[in-house]
């Protein structure tokens, strides 16, 4: 199983994810990755968490904060 | 702890720098209160921060204050929904969310004109949010386990072998997980341990680089590294859970290999 790839993408496979490797690793990782169905899989898993958390964590500020912190900028900066 | 005494301190930190024009090597020396409370250590680290981009002489002290608030206005502000967002998930309501970005701002523009021009001013204001929370609202919880959660075994958090879509395929899960309702992610997210929440959180939503979040959490980056596959770990089976609890099934696909 060591000769595949699987074993070093997977260990690497969240510094992958983060864009954390060296490029050379980076290399090592992506081109296992294209060649193995599972790996990719998982690989894909990953991604769809970021992504999900992304979109879950979209928030706007309400209108009374905004308001409330350019009052203390006005009071600060005379 | 209220959002007005951590600004009145800040004030009157700022009054002593403008009152004596002092740099921030002296500022740093200035005498602590007697009975430093929550707040004077949130206010020691909003100095720690000040000092370390305090290094060279391109700060912004000879702006005017007008100026000042002009180019903070322009460069800090637009931060303020992203803000409110991590803000939100450190407090999980919206009036102390509200109260911490006020705070942040507060101590941020105290300390702006010290704000290396050309550094990431993101990262900087990350580390302001995060230490406020961590020294006011974090403590007033007293929340258990913070200082063992790095040690804690992985049984410990309910981390087993999940038995959640073991069977599916993963892109069936992945399906899944995408088909979530936003609720279901954002009570998963709160689910999980609040330093691993942390730091998946700085990595996952904004994007920061692992030395960047090792810089606002105080943390060596293995740290966080850590903390960031063990929160992805159970964040994933945590998400499982809601998708298996909602029904959520997907077709497997017949030509995708299996675990």
């Amino acid at each position: 199983m060591s000769d595949c790839g699987c074993d070093k993408a997977k260990a690497e496979l969240e510094e992958y994810l983060h864009r954390e490797l060296t490029d050379e690793d980076f290399r090592d990782v992506k081109d296992h990755l294209d060649n193995c169905v599972d790996c990719a899989d998982e690989a894909n898993v990953g991604l769809v968490i970021t992504r999900r958390v992304q979109r879950a964590c979209i928030e706007t500020a309400p209108d009374e904060l905004r308001v409330s912190i350019l009052e203390i900028l006005d009071r600060r900066a005379v | 702890m209220t959002a007005l005494t951590l600004v009145s301190r800040v004030d009157s930190a700022e009054e002593a720098r403008i009152l004596g024009e002092l740099d921030f090597v002296a500022m740093s020396d200035l005498p602590t209160p007697a009975d430093p409370g929550p707040d004077a250590e949130a206010e020691q680290i909003g100095h720690d921060v000040e000092s370390e981009y305090d290094l060279d002489d391109t700060h912004r002290s000879d702006l005017s204050r007008a100026d000042l608030r002009t180019l903070f206005e322009e460069q800090a502000l637009p931060f303020m929904d992203q803000l409110y967002a991590a803000a939100m998930r450190m407090t999980r309501n919206p009036a102390d969310a509200g109260d911490l970005v006020q705070d942040t701002y507060a101590k941020a523009f105290a300390a702006f004109s010290q704000f290396k021009q050309g550094t990431n001013l993101k990262a900087w204001l990350y580390r302001i949010l995060t230490n406020s929370y961590i020294n006011s609202y974090r403590k007033a919880q007293r929340q258990p386990y913070q200082n063992t959660i790095d040690d804690l075994e992985d049984w410990q958090l309910g981390t087993a072998e999940s038995l959640t879509l073991q069977r599916t395929t993963k892109s069936a899960e992945a399906e899944a997980i995408d088909h979530l309702p936003d609720s279901d992610v954002k009570e998963a997210l709160q689910s999980i341990p609040e330093d691993f929440r942390l730091a998946v959180y700085l990595a996952d939503v904004e994007g920061f680089a692992y030395q960047e979040i090792a810089d606002i959490m105080k943390t060596p980056v293995g740290t966080v590294m850590s903390r960031l596959h063990r929160g992805r770990r159970l964040l994933r089976e945590r998400l499982a859970d809601y998708a298996r609890d909602r029904g959520i099934t997907v077709p497997d696909t017949p030509s995708r290999s299996t675990t």
